[in-house]
């Protein structure tokens, strides 16, 4: 196991460093926004489906605030073109 | 429904919001007090009372009907919260909701006392605390205050209430089982509380309630006179008071009022108490202490959006709706005019 680990450690250093590659990093800036965006969409979410169990006619506007911090996601895709 | 896993307030909150949303104001009020009993059953019919007056609307009639509605109605929607929540959430809801077990326990024991009814009890339980249907309809059933006292054998409520049990055979009054039953309730109430700020608050507003209630509990005591000892009736946890000096301040009402006057609450309390002093009317003071117990539960729910305090604060108000619709049904029936009846209501 821990050779296998050298092994991949060489492999990545002698092809030029995968991590310190721009499209690596933006991906992973890609990645966490997703994230982030997951965790307050889990939130609004719940809040969303309270709201529209008490009131049918919430159904559009709580949709709307649910997908609203997927624009964060859309704002960290804007990295991956100017990388 | 359980105190297990991550607790989800966002949604028990924002379910709450609506429904407070739907609560009377002002201007239902204003309208209500000028109605008949008949009219304000019609009014509650139209309202988020529909299903529990339908229900009932074929049994009980009049001031009855209101009453129950209230009730069943009360008791369907904290249900409902202890329903929705999960985790901590639970945990801390339930806490406050145990004073309806508390009450409906109280309510068994006076009932078997005087021998009422199995359907008469039954109707003034409030079935909104954390007994199940079976363990209520277990304590229904229960003939004999041992029996009650062994319905409950298995809650918190057990030992406390079985030492007092022992007390009651000798004297025969209630009052050691009442008290058990609400100092368990109390006791439960402020114990272990996880940490964070948001809790701290609603240990806070917590502390506030002990301390109103016994603040009123001695207010009452001092100008009943009666030779009772105060510090039996005091409740641990409050900030204002320790057993001592509430126990010193229950002889004089002076003192007392002035010992209020001078503590932290004196903003809140302030205009009651210089009407206690003039009018020398206690129930100004009571109004008060629950004008500002509403008023400091909404604060705390707009400070802390996201966690228990908004909930709370909502059954504050959902009980207050209910104590004034009661209130406004109660004082049509025994001829009240509109204007003496406005005056009993707490509304913010």
């Amino acid at each position: 196991m821990l050779e296998a680990t050298n092994a991949l450690g060489n492999a990545v250093l002698s092809t030029g460093g995968t991590l310190t590659d721009p499209s690596a990093a933006a991906a992973l800036a890609v990645g966490l926004a997703a994230l982030g965006a997951g965790y307050a969409e889990r939130g609004i979410g719940s809040a969303a489906v309270g709201a529209m169990a008490e009131d049918d006619d919430l159904f559009v506007n709580g949709l709307i605030l649910t997908v609203l911090p997927e624009t964060i996601v859309i704002l960290a895709l804007v990295v991956v073109f100017i990388v | 429904m359980s105190a297990a896993g991550s607790s989800n307030p966002e949604f028990v909150v924002a379910r709450v919001r609506a429904r407070r949303g739907q609560l009377y104001g002002d201007e239902e009020y204003r309208k209500l007090v000028r109605m008949t009993p008949a009219e304000i059953a019609r009014f509650m019919e139209e309202s988020s009372y529909e299903a529990e007056i339908n229900a009932l609307g074929s049994r009980h009639g009049g001031v009855d009907l209101i009453e129950y509605a209230l009730n069943a109605n009360l008791a369907k929607q904290f249900e409902g919260i202890l329903d929705w929540s999960e985790g901590a959430l639970y945990d801390l809801i339930a806490r406050y909701l145990r004073k309806f077990d508390a009450w409906n326990v109280k309510t068994v024991i006076r009932g078997v006392y005087t021998g009422a009814s199995q359907g008469e009890i039954e109707s003034d339980l409030i079935r909104a605390g954390e007994f199940d249907d079976r363990r209520i309809r277990r304590l229904l059933e229960a003939d004999s205050i041992d029996a009650v006292v062994e319905v409950l054998e298995d809650t918190i409520y057990g030992d406390p209430l079985r030492d007092a049990y022992a007390e009651y055979e000798e004297s025969d009054v209630l009052v050691p089982l009442e008290n058990a039953v609400d100092r368990v309730f109390y006791e439960r109430l402020l114990e272990n509380l996880p940490g964070g700020e948001p809790i701290r608050q609603y240990e806070a507003f917590l502390k506030a309630e002990v301390d109103f209630r016994n603040a009123t509990n001695a207010l009452r005591l001092a100008r009943s006179g009666a030779e009772i000892d105060p510090a039996e009736y005091f409740i641990e946890g409050g900030e204002l008071f320790t057993r001592d000096t509430l126990a010193r301040l229950a002889r004089n009402v002076d003192e007392l009022v002035e010992y209020i006057a001078e503590s932290g609450y004196a903003d809140q309390l302030g205009p009651a108490l210089r009407e206690l002093e003039e009018a020398n009317s206690l129930i100004a003071f009571e109004h008060a202490t629950d004008a500002a117990l509403l008023a400091y539960g909404d604060r705390l729910g707009t400070v802390h959006p996201v966690s228990v305090t908004p909930v709370i604060s909502y059954i504050l108000a959902k009980e207050r709706e209910v104590e004034n619709i009661r209130a406004i049904a109660r004082g049509k029936e025994a001829g009240l005019s509109a204007d003496d009846i406005e005056s009993e209501l707490v509304i913010t």
